[in-house]
């Protein structure tokens, strides 16, 4: 059980939902600013490093339009002018604390107001912290068996912003790939609503995913539920997931789907029959254009809300997928 | 044969796998020493397998030959260097067809006639081919998640079914775990064989491929009746057959894969087996040209749009209710999406209401067949470059900046620097993350997709 552990941390940096977060409304009652957010996660972090000499730690920041590395415990950064020493501070605490700061700050003031504008770039961050594991792993492999299977990676990602539909396919393969590495994927939504697709990734890694009810309570969920390395999660018992959506964005409008139409060719998804598949351009008899549109689940055509067949469904279903799909921008031909 | 045996003959093999493109070089020029990695290079992707000698005339390797020491005496560089273009060189296939066959069927025929214990390959060809089958099954599950295998063997003149058509690996691999229900004997029927496999792919949906690979190790088949009729039948199905032959080439195996549009290969060695076994799990192109000599048998099978619901998984803490395929009290299972019927495992079809229920992951586990990230060019100079990044965008290692003095100079894709460039996003990856990215990510970290 006393192994050292790998933490890659993918901290969710978008300027328009830390505000959204920190502004006390209707919803949200409890508002959590970025800084306390940073102060609750350094202290989160130094603990992890406290916790066994060995532990390395990985932080990436996810930013409107790009993704960066904040820290890394194997490149000790050297003449940090903050690197003065302390007689009060452990010095990898300062250092950890001193870096990501200084580099979040660095970050957030390049931000253009062009960059605003940009969903924010979940994927290079889950994919950058899947190479550095890759990285990390692959050279301890070289030395011996024994120390890959003692590192017991895992990802922390800590979401704010929603879904982008756009990105469904690029976080499945980075989830599969985590799966190959046997990354474990620990999600923690501070703010906002339930995110699909990371709740699949972390059931799919076998880690936890909790939404805080009590945002300004942080602190007490990572440390009790993200702290402890999987291995010994087993014997704690970690707050499990009541329910994981395995539904899917579609490939032309990127709505998310509960009954999706789908190409027995290529598998792309569609929210309706369409006559050729846009992916591989195969054409679909008509025969079954006709008979899928007789077919078709009222949820897709709010034109046929008034047949009787949209009583049968679960109201919450409705909603939550109006909600969705209101949220996101349709783009008439979303595949890249 | 004892077991003691089997493994370490094992061992040596997976000795020669490592080295088995540079002995080339070494054989075709006796004790050319040094200029060997030269020329195992140019040798490389399907050239190798001329080069190489066949197993039963090898007599050792001389994989020492094939290693050059550096300047300090360490061999470290040079071995470093063999695994970078073992790995490199896998990326530089095409990655061009994007039409493929996804819902996959396949029936692996394994030979299982007398001629399966000759000693050719180590230990036997036998136990060579329970081997190879075993990571093959592995492996084409994790690419074909939404496939069926099922397995038949060829023995005493008649076709045996080992295991029938199964979407689970755990359940696949044990119909062959047992060697000792497997031992060959007698003469093989191809066209038995043949018959009962496409017997047991008869009720599938016609927009499904159905494909029959043949390990086949005699140089002889035994059949009841005339087989080209079998052959006749096969292309009407639309089946593919592909055949790996450990022995020769025979008109008849020929035959079948070119009328069926499969793919035909003898293997030549152990490693070259593998790699003629390995060539078929990535799902199969569709030409997209219907023209094409071969539309009619393999070229366009009828596509179809398909409805499928996703569905609610249901946690193991949840009230336990009634499932609609067992009638069995359980708490965790899955929620069709149109009726709301509980079921114990996807994918299946709604009992309820018909609806092909699948996980979404299960679907998106193909879809890097279809987006595959754009091959990272090489870079082979900075001299055009104003600030060349320090370190590699993806796992921050930082770049070499004095050109390493490798035995095997550039081209071939790789680089001096240890850089390769995505052309979208034109940032720079190390060679580790870029064998890692489109291998095992399938997402280009600087682009996000």
């Amino acid at each position: 059980m006393d192994r050292s552990s790998h933490l890659s941390v993918v901290v969710d940096l978008s300027p328009t939902h830390w505000y959204l977060s920190s502004t006390r409304s209707q919803q949200n009652s409890r508002p959590l600013s970025l800084k306390s957010f940073l102060s609750q996660l350094l202290v989160f972090l130094n603990s992890h490093i406290a916790c066994k000499d060995e532990n390395t730690l990985a932080v990436f920041g996810v930013l409107p339009g790009r993704s960066v590395m904040l820290f890394s415990s194997l490149s000790e950064i050297s003449g940090n002018p903050l690197d003065a020493a302390d007689a009060d501070t452990y010095r990898p605490f300062k250092v950890l604390d001193g870096t990501v700061m200084r580099t979040i700050a660095e970050h957030v003031e390049n931000l253009g107001p062009s960059d605003l504008e940009k969903p924010v770039e979940l994927v290079g961050a889950l994919t950058k912290s899947l190479c550095y594991i890759n990285r990390i792993t692959a050279t301890s492999s070289a030395q011996s068996a024994e120390q890959t299977a003692s590192l017991d990676p895992r990802i922390l990602i800590l979401s704010v912003s929603p879904d982008q539909s756009s990105s469904y396919i690029p976080i499945m393969n980075s989830i599969f790939s985590a799966q190959k590495l046997r990354v474990t994927i620990d999600v923690c939504k501070v703010y906002g609503s339930e995110s699909v697709f990371l709740q699949q990734a972390a059931h799919l890694t076998g880690g936890s995913y909790l939404h805080l009810e009590r945002a300004d309570a942080l602190l007490q969920y990572l440390t009790m539920s993200f702290l402890p390395p999987p291995g010994i999660r087993q014997l704690l018992s970690v707050p499990t997931q009541d329910k994981v959506d395995f539904r899917a964005a579609c490939f032309c409008h990127k709505r998310i789907v509960d009954i999706g139409f789908v190409c027995s060719v290529c598998l792309s998804i569609f929210c309706q029959p369409v006559p050729v598949c846009s992916t591989c351009r195969t054409k679909f008899p008509i025969k079954t254009l006709q008979r899928l549109n007789a077919a078709r689940p009222p949820i897709t055509i709010p034109a046929v809300a008034a047949s009787p067949s949209v009583t049968s469904l679960p109201s919450s279903h409705t909603i939550r997928a109006g909600h969705i799909n209101g949220s996101q921008p349709v783009a008439p031909n979303g595949l890249r | 044969m004892p077991p003691r045996r089997i493994e370490h003959e094992g061992d040596s093999d997976s000795d020669l796998d490592i080295f088995e493109d540079f002995d080339s070089g070494a054989k075709s020029k006796g004790k050319g020493k040094g200029k060997a990695i030269d020329r195992g290079k140019k040798d490389k992707g399907k050239g190798k397998a001329k080069e190489q000698p066949y197993a039963w005339e090898a007599s050792y390797t001389r994989s020492w030959d094939t290693v050059q020491e550096d300047e300090a005496g360490s061999l470290q560089g040079a071995v470093e260097d063999l695994i970078a273009r073992g790995r490199r060189r896998r990326l530089l296939a095409p990655a061009a067809a994007i039409r493929r066959t996804i819902i996959r069927h396949l029936v692996l025929l394994l030979d299982l006639s007398s001629a399966m214990m000759d000693r050719d390959m180590r230990p036997t060809r036998f136990d060579l081919m329970l081997q190879y089958a075993r990571e093959f099954i592995t492996e084409w599950f994790d690419q074909n998640p939404l496939g069926q295998i099922g397995i038949v063997g060829m023995r005493a003149g008649i076709g045996e079914r080992l295991g029938g058509m199964s979407g689970n690996p755990q359940e696949v691999l044990k119909t062959i775990s047992e060697r000792h229900k497997l031992e060959p004997t007698g003469e093989p029927s191809l066209q038995n064989a043949i018959e009962m496999a496409r017997a047991s792919m008869s009720h599938l949906p016609t927009h499904s491929s159905r494909e029959i690979i043949v390990i086949f190790g005699s140089l002889t088949t035994c059949d009841p009746g005339n087989i080209h009729e079998a052959l006749a039948e096969c292309v009407k199905d639309r089946i593919r057959i592909s055949v790996v032959a450990l022995a020769a080439e025979m008109k008849i195996c020929r035959e079948l894969c070119d009328k069926t549009g499969g793919q035909f290969g003898v293997a030549l060695n152990e490693g070259h087996f593998k790699d003629l076994l390995f060539e078929l799990i990535p799902p199969p192109a569709q030409r997209a040209l219907p023209s094409g000599p071969n539309a009619r048998s393999a070229g366009t099978a009828p596509a179809d749009l398909m409805l499928m619901g996703f569905p609610t998984r249901l946690p193991d803490t949840s009230p336990p209710s009634l499932c609609v395929c067992h009638s069995q009290l359980k708490s965790e299972g899955f929620l069709c999406p149109r009726c709301g019927a509980k079921v114990c495992d996807v994918p299946t079809d709604c009992d309820i209401c018909g609806l092909m229920i699948v996980s979404s992951p299960h679907l998106a586990r193909s879809y890097h067949h279809l987006f595959p990230v754009k091959t990272y060019q090489a870079v082979t100079t900075l001299d055009n470059m104003p600030n060349p990044s320090k370190m590699c965008h993806a796992c921050a290692r930082p770049f070499k900046y004095a050109p390493q003095s490798m035995a095997g100079a550039s081209g071939e894709g790789m680089s001096h620097l240890g850089r390769y460039r995505c052309p979208d996003c034109q940032n720079d990856f190390c060679g580790e993350c870029d064998v890692f990215v489109h291998d095992v990510v399938h997402c280009c970290p600087g682009c996000g997709r």
